[in-house]
């Protein structure tokens, strides 16, 4: 039944791989740019020289035949190489893969560890002052922009405490350079942007915990339970919240995704080497085949990211079936 | 007589809200004997359940404003929090009216059963469901061995209903109070949870306190019943002499507005006129005056005490303590 299910749902998806790759081509295409910036101002090109670079590079066949020969390579496991530098679209992939990871990892746990308790709290003392502050945190949370805000976090934290002689927090990239894979060197470049991306989730996260709370406390088996002589806390974290995080399951599986298209207004506005920013950078350089590697991989990942949410849902709430 | 298990001794709940405060419970008093199943009977909104969720202190969030709950020699209202849990589940136990939704639906029956017996005795996982088990099918649950692993929805409504009796049994409590717990039930079904109840009363000698608006239900089960109307207890004494004699004029209109199978002649049955009281904005006098058919002066100004009126019963009504008949109209 279960083998049954995750086949018709990987069957559904092949159609969505197919969609998402076809619209994305079409519209890098319809930009009209040169994948090599002013190439077709360069006097030193002669007319024949361009034609013959387009030639190489496949860009004069009509897009249909460009993507045909583009998704037969892929399904043999071949991504192509980067128009810009040549070199594998998959290692490009995999070398920002683990950037990317660690920053949204961290901010999907710490999001998680800190929108559970704060929904919980609101939940529990609704109408509270504590209530009502959490209410603006999370509001402010996700309104404010997340590039105005990773630039305010640069501006006190790197820029200010330095000009004082404080300690001050690195203000771009993953590592420094002179200490790579320094494990506290490392964490130090993640607290700016992981605090802005976990900011975003646990606000959205707590406001959704706490309805959902509110709601699952409503509830008679609620009553049954404190019927029962259990503590509060039992009550609430055993037999309330149980129930209330299910919904939550869909909402983490749907940011999935975000593990690599990974906050890419973060990823950029910190200089973050992910994969977020690698899409961005080629998609103004016209570097077609690594962004169609990028969006292909990204596409697979919230395929498999919905999939493992509709499967842990299933796990979590034993009245789900599937057929 | 034998001495009371539970006394409830002129208990005042009280909720607020926007319209101002709401006596839901206004100076209810009753006693409970060992063994014995009384009847709580009246209209939705009449306070009773809120009775039934004041003596647990799950009133919430209603306030006990006065008022003892006497059970085993102490006052429950004057418990900390961390001692009623004791009581909880352990010493009186509560079913709900809605088995479909009492049950936490994510957790297995078997072990949710199990539940009381792992809180309050502290037995392990392995004894609380083997005695979960055993009490599903002494309350009628077919190879209970398996159903104990089903999920709640996997329960029809009725066998949750008899799940929820066989949770708040594991522990032996003295005191049963089911809330409504016929009423979401199909009519077969009904019978057949009454027949449980009726069950496990002689064979536990649970104290039952059962909470109904059906009349019928009450005739066939309780030795003793209560009637509330608006937040007080209007009437009570032994079931027969009650549903023979009424001795309170809403107790009597009830008793009309329900179809007899042994009435002699066929009267139309006659339904209570009027609409039960808004709780934050009682009528002045006995709150039942603007419906009742016998209403003299005296009713609308002041508030009638519960007091004995004829061999058995007690009504707060001044007609029958004036020695007033309840006859005609």
């Amino acid at each position: 039944m279960l083998a049954k299910y995750i086949a018709r749902r990987f069957l559904a998806s092949v159609i969505v791989v197919l969609g998402v790759t076809v619209i994305t081509l079409l519209l890098m295409n319809s930009t009209r740019g040169s994948y090599v910036p002013g190439i077709d101002l360069n006097p030193a090109l002669r007319p024949e020289d361009i034609a013959r670079l387009r030639a190489n590079l496949g860009l004069d066949r009509p897009f249909y035949e460009w993507y045909m020969s583009w998704i037969w390579a892929v399904l043999h496991g071949d991504f192509g190489r980067s128009m810009i530098d040549g070199s594998p679209v998959m290692s490009h992939i995999l070398d920002r893969l683990p950037n990317t990871l660690e920053l949204t990892g961290t901010a999907i746990v710490i999001g998680v560890l800190i929108s559970v308790p704060l929904g919980v709290i609101g939940a529990l003392r609704r109408g509270s002052k504590t209530d009502h502050v959490l209410t603006v945190v999370s509001v402010a949370g996700f309104a404010v922009p997340q590039f105005w805000m990773g630039l305010m976090l640069i501006l006190i934290f790197s820029v200010t405490l330095q000009q004082h002689g404080l300690p001050w927090l690195p203000s771009s990239g993953a590592f420094s350079a002179y200490a790579g894979g320094d494990i506290l060197d490392r964490i130090l470049h993640l607290i700016l942007p992981a605090t802005v991306l976990s900011f975003f989730y646990l606000s959205v996260w707590s406001r959704f915990i706490r309805s959902s709370m509110l709601e699952v406390l409503s509830q008679d088996y609620i009553r049954t339970a404190r019927a029962k002589g259990m503590s509060e806390r039992r009550v609430v974290y055993l037999h309330g919240l149980r129930n209330a995080l299910i919904p939550l399951i869909t909402l983490i599986g749907l940011e999935l995704p975000g593990l690599v298209s990974g906050g890419l207004v973060v990823e950029v506005v910190f200089g973050w080497p992910g994969i977020g920013k690698l899409a961005f950078e080629r998609a103004l350089q016209y570097d077609y085949s690594t962004v169609m590697g990028v969006t292909f991989f990204a596409t697979l990942l919230v395929i498999a990211g919905n999939l493992l949410a509709d499967l842990l849902y299933g796990v979590l709430d034993p009245r789900i079936r599937y057929s | 007589m034998t001495q009371p298990l539970l006394e409830v001794r002129d208990l005042h709940t009280v909720f607020s809200t926007k319209e101002g405060t709401v006596k839901a419970v206004d100076g209810v008093s009753f006693d409970l004997t060992p063994g014995e199943t009384l009847g709580i009977v009246g209209e939705s909104g009449c306070g009773k359940s809120v009775t039934a969720l004041s003596v647990m202190r799950l009133q919430r969030p209603g306030k006990i404003v006065s008022g003892k709950v006497m059970f085993k020699g102490q006052d429950l209202t004057k418990l900390s929090e961390y001692e009623m849990r004791e009581i909880r589940g352990r010493e009186i136990a509560m079913i709900f009216q809605d088995p479909m939704t009492s049950l936490n639906p994510v957790f297995q029956v078997g072990w949710q059963v199990g539940e009381p017996t792992r809180l309050h005795h502290g037995w392990g996982a392995k004894k609380a469901l083997a005695s979960a088990v055993n009490m599903l099918s002494r309350v009628g649950i077919p190879s209970a061995e398996s159903r104990a692993n089903d999920y709640p929805h996997q329960f029809s409504g009725g066998m949750r209903q008899r799940a929820m009796i066989a949770m708040g049994l594991t522990t032996t409590p003295q005191v049963l109070i089911a809330d409504e717990p016929t009423t979401a039930l199909d009519v077969t079904i009904q019978a057949q949870i009454l027949d449980l109840l009726r069950h496990v009363n002689r064979e536990f000698g649970t104290a039952t306190i059962l909470i109904t608006h059906n009349l019928g239900v009450v005739a066939g089960m309780c030795e003793r019943i209560i009637v509330m109307y608006a937040g007080k207890v209007v009437e009570s004494g032994p079931t027969k002499d009650v549903f023979a004699h009424p001795t309170h004029p809403y107790t009597w209109s009830l008793l009309r507005s329900i179809p007899r199978l042994d009435a002699e002649k066929h009267e139309p049955l006659k339904p209570i006129e009027g609409v039960p009281p808004n709780l934050a904005d009682l009528p002045t006098g006995c709150a039942f005056h603007p419906r009742c058919v016998f209403r003299v002066d005296r009713c609308t100004r002041d508030v009638p005490a519960l007091l004995r009126v004829g061999e058995s019963q007690l009504a707060a009504c001044w007609v029958t303590q004036a020695g007033g008949e309840l006859t005609g109209a």
